[in-house]
């Protein structure tokens, strides 16, 4: 009797228990209580989903090191599609986090550190950063890839190719398709580049991804004025992801290469609200002279968000100059670009550099520069059209009569004040 | 012009805002962050709506209430709820560099009919382009919001402090549809997952000790996300744990049911008996308390088990009170019939008792027919059913909290574990007594009077300690 109730005791807690691991199935689980997470950004994309994924990894699991630096990574990847800047100092918690959990031989935080330190412009800081990461970990491709983006900002085009090489080897694909085209693009092989921008966008899934491809080709062909091809990749990068505001820039050069100033200075508009970068800003307001309406605002505007730049702690001199050259101040545009090019010797400050000397009145000074902008073979018409016009200045003529004539070869179009200036001056050097 | 690094153009945007120093924007300078608070009544819908605009929205635009009103689109069954602006405040902050921050609050509102079931549904294209943190929130007064996607606060203290969590990323909550059904009591539901649904009902943990971290662990279980079997498992074990827990702390008349069970010639079955009624009415209880919270506008939790205190005090009260009124007519059969007692019986019964079940089930079916001596079928459920009234405010939470997740079924499931370890103390305590009763006395040998006078004395006991209960229950109404 007395075992018959022990059993009968035992038999129940047996089947109540078993109803609450039934209970706990997840197939027959209730439904996935969305309530339970209303705050969170729905998951549309992979990279929604992962960061999602690591993020409930590392509430159970908050030891884990790799997971920590993998978020960082996404965090990174997100600020990137996104434009979001909120997403920086998350990446940076995440990826010291796993620095803090794990110190020695954690390759994948010093990497994402190093990404992190380029997209702050601290190329040097990038730099130490990968090659520690490479000391950790010869084969890891993404500090390959932070290597290449910062030898490249630093003005080592030798180096940089090399890395680019070594992480095209160690895994083709997204990340260093896109970065190996940009390399053969610098170097002016522009067909190769397109090619290899274009497997890299058959590789492509995520729509911020797609847009980032077609940005690149349509950039690629608007550079050799083929404006069709241009405007084709802007819309399919369009169709793909519409708040990509790297392609409302290109859309507003191919508007107003169109002669339809409004349609320009709309997509303008659209980068403006939602990103007011410096760089947009100043496309704003040199589309608003050309309308023949105030750039003020836009200027203005320009000018807080580069203090905001400075006042966080960032150093920007590219962007100082080129605003104290659109205010007109030519001498301290020329200043505080050689300020940059002393930090780093690469194309594109060498390139402000002699645009900012010529605007200052000393073309002699201005030529070495213009030459090292080009020296690689960069095919670009406002490149050929600065070389030009200080060789012009310099008294070069040959050197500017080529580089005018090249200039408008590429891109009759490129842009609705300069290029009328670059078709007199060819004219008066050629009567 | 300068060609942009094509790379790193898009990185270099974000950097340009870079939320790093201390006195920067925590979202970025580009962002405009934004907060609709809705609150539901019968005959109209309210908007609380703030936007605290960054450094370069603020130099870009001014937003106004009005431009708020026309982008913030509340429709009642598809029929848009018309704003009026009741009150706007504008105000300006120091930010970064020198620049300003700007705030804007606009109180909407606009008449709908929610006295009826509805649905709601809810979007906000303010500024729809604009990078920032978007939170839509809502509360409900006098109307029912039935298992709200939306939370009931903000959590950023009204874009006032931005969480710095690493492990969630910024809410970008754009639209939601809520279901409206009459009668009403959330303020909105469906809060974290780890307080309690509802305010009548102590929302932290309700145990002291172990106890209370063993709840809240329970609770914890009930509302992740994916429940495995392990899980399912665990938590009806803890809810096992914690109903026996329950059972152990004083006011449900453990002792009472004990001296009775002793004083009357209770049965290991009488034990039994309790424990099964003890499960029946604790998990009817929890589940009617359940239903009446969610679906009851204003009941407090507290309130409803007080009074329940009350009934089971009562109860109580009531079976010493005709346990007292069966001795006297016992006493007056004693009298007459003389040596009735079982243990005026020789010592051969006793010692039956704690020797083999069998013999002692034979003694009391052979005793049955004396009646007067043995608990009647009525006042042992009646036991059981004051020992049960008294609902575990944890269980009843771990339920309300399984609800607001749409877990109904594991909730009842894990109520149903809470019963049954309440009966398992208190079936143990019960047939612990009838142990020791069974054994004393036998080898004690009580005098004859004694044991004569223990039956009254248990009686008054049973009467004094519901009395007591009761007492104590209507003090802390």
């Amino acid at each position: 009797m007395r075992v018959r109730i022990v059993l009968g005791v035992v038999l129940a807690a047996a089947l109540l228990l078993g109803v609450g691991a039934l209970a706990g199935r997840p197939s027959g689980g209730p439904p996935a209580a969305a309530p339970a997470a209303p705050d969170r950004p729905q998951a549309t994309s992979r990279l929604a989903v992962t960061i999602a994924a690591h993020q409930e990894r590392l509430r159970t699991v908050p030891g884990d090191w790799t997971a920590w630096a993998a978020l960082g990574e996404a965090y990174l990847e997100q600020a990137r599609a996104t434009a979001d800047p909120a997403y920086y100092p998350k990446a940076e918690g995440a990826l010291r986090r796993s620095l803090e959990v794990r110190p020695d031989g954690n390759a994948a935080a010093l990497a994402g550190l190093g990404a992190l330190a380029n997209a702050r412009h601290d190329f040097a800081a990038a730099k130490t950063l990968a090659e520690q990461a490479l000391a950790v970990n010869a084969w890891s491709d993404t500090a390959y890839g932070v290597l290449a983006d910062a030898e490249t900002q630093l003005g080592h085009p030798g180096a940089a190719t090399a890395a680019v090489q070594r992480m095209l080897d160690l895994r083709p694909g997204l990340a260093s398709y896109t970065r190996g085209s940009y390399d053969l693009e610098q170097h002016g092989r522009r067909t190769e580049a397109v090619a290899l921008m274009r497997l890299a966008l058959a590789g492509a899934t995520e729509p911020a991804d797609v847009a980032f491809c077609h940005q690149h080709l349509g950039s690629l062909a608007w550079a050799a004025g083929d404006l069709a091809t241009a405007g084709r990749h802007v819309t399919l990068g369009l169709a793909a992801d519409p708040a990509a505001v790297g392609l409302w820039q290109l859309k507003a050069k191919l508007d107003t290469a169109a002669g339809d100033l409004t349609a320009a200075l709309a997509d303008l508009d659209r980068v403006v609200a939602r990103t007011p970068t410096v760089d947009a800003l100043l496309d704003q307001a040199r589309l608003l002279q050309v309308a023949g309406r105030d750039p003020g605002p836009s200027l203005e505007l320009a000018r807080a968000a580069h203090r905001l730049f400075t006042a966080n702690g960032g150093t920007d001199d590219l962007g100082a100059a080129a605003l104290a050259l659109a205010a007109g101040d030519a001498a301290t545009a020329a200043r505080l670009a050689v300020a940059e090019w002393d930090r780093r010797q690469f194309g594109e400050v060498a390139d402000m550099v002699a645009w900012t000397l010529l605007a200052a009145g000393d073309p002699a000074a201005a030529l070495p520069f213009a030459r090292h902008a080009n020296a690689l073979g960069q095919v670009d018409a406002t490149l050929a059209y600065h070389y030009g016009m200080v060789a012009h200045a310099a008294g070069d003529r040959g050197t500017a009569r080529l580089q005018l004539r090249l200039a408008l070869a590429l891109n009759p179009k490129f842009s609705p004040v300069d290029a009328p200036i670059a078709a007199r001056t060819l004219a008066t050097l050629e009567s | 012009m300068r060609r942009v690094l094509l790379l790193l153009c898009t990185v270099a945007a974000g950097v340009l805002l870079w939320p790093g120093a201390a006195q920067a924007h925590p979202l970025g300078n580009f962002s405009v962050n934004q907060l609709g608070a809705l609150a539901l009544h019968p005959d109209r819908v309210a908007v609380a709506y703030v936007a605290d605009l960054a450094e370069l929205p603020t130099l870009q635009s001014q937003p106004s209430c009005t431009a708020v009103a026309a982008a913030f689109h509340v429709t009642v069954d598809g029929r848009a709820v018309g704003w009026t602006v009741d009150r706007e405040v504008f105000t300006y902050s120091d930010g970064a560099a020198g620049l300003r921050t700007s705030r804007l609050e606009c109180d909407l509102s606009g008449p709908a009919d929610l006295s009826a079931e509805a649905t709601v549904d809810v979007a906000n294209d303010f500024a729809a382009d604009r990078i920032g943190w978007r939170e839509l929130t809502a509360t409900a007064d006098g109307v029912h919001l039935v298992d709200p996607p939306l939370p009931a606060s903000s959590r950023s203290d009204g874009l006032r402090s931005y969480p710095d969590d690493l492990l969630s990323s910024p809410p970008s909550v754009r639209s939601a549809t809520l279901r409206v059904a009459p009668g009403g009591s959330t303020t909105g539901a469906a809060a974290p997952p780890s307080s309690s649904a509802l305010p009548g009902v102590l929302p932290a943990s309700v145990l002291p000790g172990w106890a209370g971290r063993a709840e809240l662990t329970l609770r914890g279980w009930v509302a992740q996300r994916e429940l495995t079997p392990w899980v399912g498992l665990l938590a009806v074990g803890l809810a096992l744990a914690l109903g026996a827990a329950h059972a152990a702390l004083p006011g449900h008349g453990k002792t009472v049911m004990a001296a009775y069970l002793a004083g009357r010639q209770g049965r290991p079955r009488d034990a039994l008996t309790v424990g099964a009624t003890v499960t029946l009415t604790h998990t009817g209880g929890v589940l009617l308390l359940g239903l009446l919270l969610t679906t009851a506008a204003g009941l407090a939790g507290e309130t409803v088990l007080g009074w329940l205190g009350v009934t089971s005090g009562v109860l109580v009260a009531a079976i010493g009170v005709s346990m007292l009124l069966s001795r006297r007519a016992a006493g007056h059969d004693h009298t007459h019939g003389g040596g009735e007692h079982p243990y005026d019986h020789s010592p051969d019964h006793s010692h039956d008792h704690s020797d083999s079940h069998d013999h002692s089930h034979g003694h009391g079916s052979r005793d049955h027919g004396h009646g007067a001596g043995r608990p009647s079928r009525l006042a042992v459920v009646g036991m059981g059913i004051a020992g049960g009234l008294v609902p575990s405010p944890s269980a009843l939470v771990v339920l309300l909290g399984a609800v607001a997740l749409g877990r109904t079924w594991f909730g009842v499931l894990l109520v149903l574990a809470y019963g049954f370890g309440m009966a398992a103390t208190l079936t143990a305590a019960g047939l612990l007594l009838i142990k020791v009763r069974d054994r004393w006395p036998a080898r004690l040998r009580l005098s004859a009077r004694l044991t004569r006078l223990a039956p009254t004395g248990t009686a008054a006991l049973v009467l004094l300690v519901g009395s007591a209960l009761a007492v104590r229950s209507l003090i802390t109404l």
